[in-house]
């Protein structure tokens, strides 16, 4: 029992030393604190007001008008008066048009032939052409639906006109022009801002992004100035990892704690992101996205042997792991296997059940497969990093003893 | 300038050693590149999305309610997976992530049909995910319109219109669409041509500083020197050499995959898209050389390039445009070269865009490459003064 206690007493200092030490690591290297500290607020930052307006709008078109009539004038001013696209240039032909496409004046084209009216007096059909610019989706996307809407808005005006014309009465003539009314209804982001969409996915990858690398750099720091051996006892018992492995957590979970707290409290509230979640059932889910992390973090760290590695190898995956996390590009576009792999990081579930609790509202309950996902990572990345710490200074001890033999 | 080649020829040769002797050299500038190539050829092999799981709340039960299900489950990028009792459960399937999207399809839905009244067809899709969104409200709002043409068609024909006046008379407006330059709208085509070369932008940016950076932190800046002659220009000509013509195959290697393995349509200059990506990546460089002479701290600079070099993808405007960003956002973008890289590839890949219209962005990621040379003399200072060695 006393030998307990003193053991327990042993790692307690032990759990002290480390945690100071840690502090004093991150405080003193700057490239450090960027990464740790100052990375998720300057990108949360920098990347809401690169998308703050949140909404494409008044995308420029160009519309070659060879009708010339009160119909055609008509569409045109549709696609004016319509949010999302308006006419900047009225051109005379496609040579034109091509041009200022080129010199990205324009990014579609509506080309109304010289019949139009009058086939329409005729009561025969009309065609139009549009040309839309696929390179750029959100582009194209407002083209096509303010250009198809407005058609389509013509169309039926038309045919409910010809239909009255023809003496059929009101509601019949209404119910043969649109017999279904059908509408889409956008939830939990009804604008579909840009910002609101990206932004949960950006921060949760940003947040384990910077934890990897920053932890990776302390890592190879420690690898660098021979820390291991100097803060785990000489008398290596199997479980003396285990204190290292918690006090580090403590003082990245402590940082991160600040951080999230203001993203998720004063950066949410700027920018005005969906802000559904109950917050117990946030931090019911933040625990152990953060442990995850972390853990992982602190596992990966003990691979580097010097400090610039963890930049040098982590940075770029940054990128393919957002896109892993299926957030921004649908997972069913994802093959299967990969996206299954990308399990492995604490973002691909951490994204999903974020954003379905934060921006739709939805219960511990409901994303109780994405919390025991973490904490089984967290369980599992806790034992590597044991594992890891174990095996270098067991290298290290080794060397040194080999050394002071020869 | 015969002082000058030797000069820069033994750096060069300095180098290739270096290079050589340390494997992250390799690791960096070869085969991380090719890994994060694979990994994008890989994630847009679909490079569609289908299937999307979406539940129908049928209030109706009728025959034609659920024509209407099966003609919204038969599109490309939705998969009808749950039939449900009333929008609650709707609403919990959608927390739980196993449904984007819920269509109502109310009472008297088929018995307004058949008697010639306006009904109503409402379909719920999720906000959290615009790309998810925009396919899903396309296809199911596509079926919807093809019902309802099939209902009108009947209608007027009951009337005793023939098939062809039936469809002048129901769509009096017909329109013809043309998708300019990526007619599946693949995602592929889309990101693959900016997410590779972002990759190519971070090796090289990141190595430059480490291959620099390295000197200072192991105190072999002076001798770095001592190999060009003293010359400051010579050292980082023949220092960054080596690594330019690395990266440069990389970015054959690249485009071979971009056009070959993913199959994005090539229809401008090659020569542009060669000489773009030459420039593309001395600009990084510059940007890379710029940065850790400035700061002359390895750490720092790697966190500060890296920072740096990940933020070009947001304001490329490829995703979220350009035209659509505050004016200053729109300010900050041009001092990306992957702005105009990205453009450039846009313009010579996809668009078969004129050579000459192209041009503007090659001499705006050229001003970058100026970078170094406003801080060759700090440089010089660096690497002689050994209070900036040894910073780790």
């Amino acid at each position: 029992m006393k030998r307990l206690l003193r053991q327990i007493k042993s790692y307690w200092q032990q759990f002290l030393s480390v945690a100071a030490n840690e502090y004093r690591t991150i405080r003193s290297d700057e490239g450090v604190i960027l990464v740790l500290v100052l990375a998720l607020l300057i990108y949360s930052t920098l990347y809401s007001f690169a998308y703050a307006p949140q909404v494409l709008h008044n995308v420029p078109i160009g519309v070659i008008d060879n009708s010339r009539t009160p119909a055609s004038r008509n569409l045109v001013n549709l696609f004016n008066a319509a949010p999302n696209t308006y006419t900047a240039y009225e051109v005379s032909d496609m040579k034109e048009a091509e041009q200022l496409f080129f010199e990205r004046k324009i990014y579609g084209v509506v080309y109304i032939p010289e019949n139009y009216e009058e086939l329409l007096l005729q009561g025969s059909q009309a065609v139009v052409s549009v040309y839309a610019d696929a390179s750029y989706f959100l582009v194209y996307r407002q083209i096509f639906q303010e250009v198809v809407t407005g058609i389509n808005l013509t169309g039926a005006a038309v045919e409910f006109e010809r239909l009255l014309a023809k003496g059929t009465i009101q509601p019949t003539a209404r119910a043969t022009t649109q017999p279904v009314i059908y509408q889409t209804h956008n939830l939990f982001n009804p604008y579909l801002g840009y910002g609101s969409f990206v932004m949960p996915a950006v921060i949760m990858v940003i947040i384990q992004q910077t934890l990897l690398i920053g932890i990776g750099i302390i890592g190879g720091t420690w690898r660098e100035f021979g820390l291991y051996k100097k803060l785990l006892p000489t008398d290596r018992k199997r479980l003396s990892a285990l204190p290292v492995v918690l006090a580090k957590a403590a003082v990245y979970a402590s940082i991160y704690a600040v951080t999230t707290l203001y993203i998720l409290n004063v950066h949410y509230r700027l920018f005005h992101y969906p802000m559904n979640g109950n917050p117990w059932t946030v931090a019911a889910f933040m625990i152990p996205y953060l442990a995850a992390c972390i853990f992982m973090g602190i596992a990966v760290s003990t691979l580097f042997r010097y400090r610039e590695n963890a930049l040098l190898l982590l940075l770029w995956t940054s990128i393919p792991i957002l896109m892993l996390s299926g957030a921004s590009f649908p997972q069913q576009a994802i093959p299967e296997w990969l996206y299954t792999f990308g399990k492995i990081f604490p973002s691909s579930s951490g994204v999903s059940a974020f954003i379905r609790i934060q921006s739709m509202g939805a219960s511990f309950e409901e994303v109780l497969p994405e919390i025991r996902v973490l904490w089984s990572l967290a369980i599992v990345y806790a034992g590597l990093s044991c594992i890891g710490i174990h095996l270098i200074t067991k290298r290290e001890f080794r060397r040194e003893h080999g050394d002071a033999e020869e | 300038m015969a002082g000058f080649i030797s000069d820069t020829a033994a750096v060069f040769r300095r180098e290739l050693r270096r290079i050589s002797e340390q494997p992250i050299y390799a690791v960096l500038t070869v085969v991380l590149p090719l890994v994060s190539f694979a990994f994008f050829a890989i994630l847009f092999e679909e490079g569609v999305a289908r299937n999307i799981p979406i539940a129908v709340l049928d209030q109706d039960h009728s025959t034609l309610s659920r024509k209407v299900t099966q003609m919204i489950d038969d599109t490309p990028t939705v998969m009808v997976s749950f039939e449900v009792q009333d929008m609650p459960e709707a609403e919990r399937l959608m927390r739980e992530g196993k449904i984007d999207a819920v269509v109502l399809i109310p009472y008297d839905f088929e018995k307004n049909i058949l008697s010639n009244r306006q009904t109503n067809l409402d379909a719920y899709v999720t906000g959290t995910n615009i790309t998810v969104n925009g396919l899903l409200a396309k296809d199911i709002q596509t079926a919807v319109s093809t019902f309802a043409a099939g209902i009108q068609i009947q209608l007027l024909t009951k009337k005793g219109l023939t098939e062809k006046q039936a469809m002048a008379q129901l769509m009096p407006v017909r329109f013809v669409k043309h998708i300019l330059f990526n007619p599946y709208t693949n995602y592929g085509y889309y990101l693959s041509p900016s997410f590779m070369p972002m990759m190519l932008l971070i090796f090289t940016i990141m190595t430059t500083i480490f291959a620099i950076g390295t000197e200072l932190k192991h105190s072999t800046a002076k001798e770095w020197l001592d190999t060009a002659g003293g010359s400051v220009f010579a050292a980082l000509v023949g220092k960054v050499l080596p690594i330019i013509i690395i990266m440069f195959i990389m970015s054959l290697a690249m485009f071979v995959i971009i056009f070959n393995v993913v199959g994005v349509p090539l229809n401008g200059s090659i020569a542009m898209l060669l000489f773009g990506s030459l420039l593309f990546i001395v600009s990084y460089q510059a940007i890379g050389t710029f940065i850790i002479t400035i700061l002359s701290n390895m750490r720092l600079a790697l966190s500060l390039g890296g920072g740096y070099s990940v933020l070009a993808f947001t304001f490329s405007g490829l995703t979220f445009p350009i035209m659509a960003m505050y004016p200053a956002m729109q300010v900050f973008s041009r001092f990306f070269p992957f702005t105009y890289y990205t453009d450039l590839i846009i313009d010579q890949a996809m668009r078969g865009t004129p050579p000459a219209y192209s041009i503007p962005d090659l001499c705006y990621m050229s001003l970058f490459i100026l970078l170094p040379l406003l801080c060759l003399p700090h440089l010089r200072t660096i690497c002689t003064e050994e209070k900036y060695w040894g910073k780790l």
